[in-house]
């Protein structure tokens, strides 16, 4: 988005990148703390209502002082006088949640503070991830509800149809208001648990924004910077401060570090290896460092957040590639690899091994690999054993290995860059 | 130099269904066009109208909830501009945002005060 900073507070330009949007999620939470999710359709409308009028008032009137307090009262009158037509409340109930435009700061009752819209977006975080809903439901509701995306952005980012999110999201909402009701924060008792899925829809978002698939690529940044967002929200509450919350946050600050050296000029990819270091972003790393000290406060819980914040820290502090202390990383893998049974931390843990015993015995292993049935038709795979075979000097294999990558990729940007690597052999 | 009416028609997101997003550029689109206008000191007055409102015909007679049907009859604002004539009027009417939102802008003198 342009930005100019100069223009004076008042001119629309003063609002902040994202405002709108974050705004949505914030007011969507609230009137839904308030109303409850069986009002969820007509709530989203409220919002969006005064979002429409915030956008043509703006535009010619100085911004309000508060311009959240703005959005919150006319979204919430707009709801009244929607439920007082459809008759969902009683007139006499109408006073009362009518809130005055005029005189808030005379009325304290008016004034909704910033303590209780972020309860609001907590709960609706636990409501969008409630366990009743399926995964993708769940990411869906999260990036609708929460982080104010339309149902056009949220089919862009997921690299799915329009029509087939507007449906999947009605149902969605549909199973939300009969299974989940008024939204809450969960009990002591089902915390843990709870708080878990939360935490891995974040990292599910993360990951969809991060992983370099073709599409929209400032969209995928934003979600990136939305789950981010969320998980900060989560770690900066006492009662959700987990050691697995701040090792989230961590694990995604060293991650999105890299954003910008992740690719040159053309959009293609530049592996790790080859990024230029200089350009990684102090500050997120700093960051990222400050919430892994936060999450190594209680040494008995090492979640896998834990393993893999570790092992991107040991990548941001190493000066150079050759610099990177292997055996560390090596040693966090062994680690994951023993509690987590996923065949694709197995894989990777291969390229740690390569570099600390050698090419020839991470090969080996890779055998073990290579029948798993989840690994079978996965690029990366071969793309792996590819480099593994060029570092033992067998290219015929290693071409072979490449075209077999190519060939089970539908992603552009990895084509384009597996065939620079054939390109490179070729010489 | 005289003042130039811009009445804006139509362009209402609403039917659009932009995302708070797009509302948000949309709405910092709209400022920096206006902000020029002042800088330039052209700009001498202009507010949004609010969507609703009532037609009253025959003294009262006749009262009807309007101002019209058509969604992109509604005039949704007003600026008043100076420029040397209509021509010039018309020329600065162009970078105004309501064209992204297939709305448009009738630019009128106003009678100067005899």
């Amino acid at each position: 988005m342009q930005d100019n900073k100069e223009q004076v507070k008042d001119s629309p330009n003063a609002v902040v990148d994202h405002f709108f949007r974050h705004e949505y999620g914030k007011v969507v939470s609230y009137l839904t703390k308030k109303f409850g999710t069986s009002y969820i359709e007509q709530i989203e409308d409220a919002v969006q209502e005064a979002l429409y009028k915030a956008m043509n008032n703006w535009a010619f009137n100085p911004v309000p002082d508060n311009p959240s307090g703005w959005i919150v009262r006319v979204a919430n009158n707009y709801l009244i006088d929607t439920l007082r037509r459809d008759k969902k409340i009683q007139p006499k109930d109408e006073e009362t949640l009518y809130m005055n435009m005029e005189s808030s700061e005379d009325n304290p009752a008016n004034v909704v503070l910033d303590d209780e819209l972020q309860d609001g977006q907590l709960k609706m975080m636990f409501a969008c991830c409630h366990p009743t809903l399926s995964p993708d439901s769940q990411i869906m509701l999260t990036l609708k509800l929460l982080a104010g995306f339309s149902n056009k952005e949220v089919a862009k980012s997921l690299l799915k149809k329009e029509e087939a999110v507007a449906k999947a999201l009605t149902r969605a909402k549909q199973k939300m208001k009969e299974e989940v009701g008024s939204i809450d924060v969960p009990a002591s008792g089902e915390l843990k648990d709870r708080l878990e899925s939360v935490l891995k829809v974040i990292y599910l978002l993360f990951n969809e924004g991060y992983s370099a698939t073709t599409g929209e690529q400032v969209i995928k940044k934003d979600i990136c910077f939305e789950a981010i967002r969320l998980c900060k929200m989560l770690a900066e509450n006492k009662y959700f401060n987990a050691p697995s919350v701040n090792a989230l946050m961590a694990l995604m600050c060293f991650h999105a570090s890299r954003f910008d050296a992740r690719e040159d000029e053309n959009g293609d990819i530049i592996t790790l290896e080859n990024q230029d270091r200089t350009i990684w972003n102090q500050q997120l790393i700093q960051l990222g460092f400050y919430y892994l000290t936060k999450a190594s406060d209680n040494e008995d819980e090492v979640s896998d957040y834990h393993i893999q914040a570790g092992i991107a820290y040991n990548h941001c502090i190493a000066p150079t590639f050759e610099q990177t202390n292997w055996e560390n990383i090596l040693n966090l893998y062994n680690l994951q690899v023993a509690t987590n049974l996923s065949p694709v931390i197995a894989l990777n843990r291969l390229v740690a091994l390569s570099k600390v015993k050698g090419a020839k015995q991470a090969l080996t292993e890779l055998q073990n690999l290579e029948d798993h049935k989840y690994l079978q038709e996965y690029h990366l795979l071969y793309a792996i054993k590819a480099e593994l075979l060029v570092e033992v000097g067998d290219i015929t294999n290693a071409k072979q290995a490449f075209e077999k990558a190519k060939s089970l990729t539908s992603n552009l940007k990895e084509v384009i860059h597996i065939n620079k690597r054939l390109q490179s052999l070729k010489r | 130099m005289s003042n130039f009416l811009y009445l804006f028609r139509g362009g209402d997101a609403r039917r659009i269904h932009q995302s708070p997003e797009e509302m948000q550029e949309h709405m910092q689109k709209w400022g920096a066009w206006m902000g020029g206008l002042k800088e330039q000191d052209i700009l001498v007055d202009g507010l949004p109208l609010n969507n609703e409102g009532k037609v009253v015909e025959k003294a009262g007679a006749v009262i009807s909830d309007g101002p019209f049907a058509e969604g992109a009859e509604v005039v949704g604002g007003y600026l008043i501009v100076k420029a040397n004539d209509l021509n010039h009027a018309v020329e600065i009417s162009k970078g105004c945002p309501i064209f992204e939102h297939e709305g448009n802008v009738e630019v009128r003198e106003i009678m100067p005060i005899m």
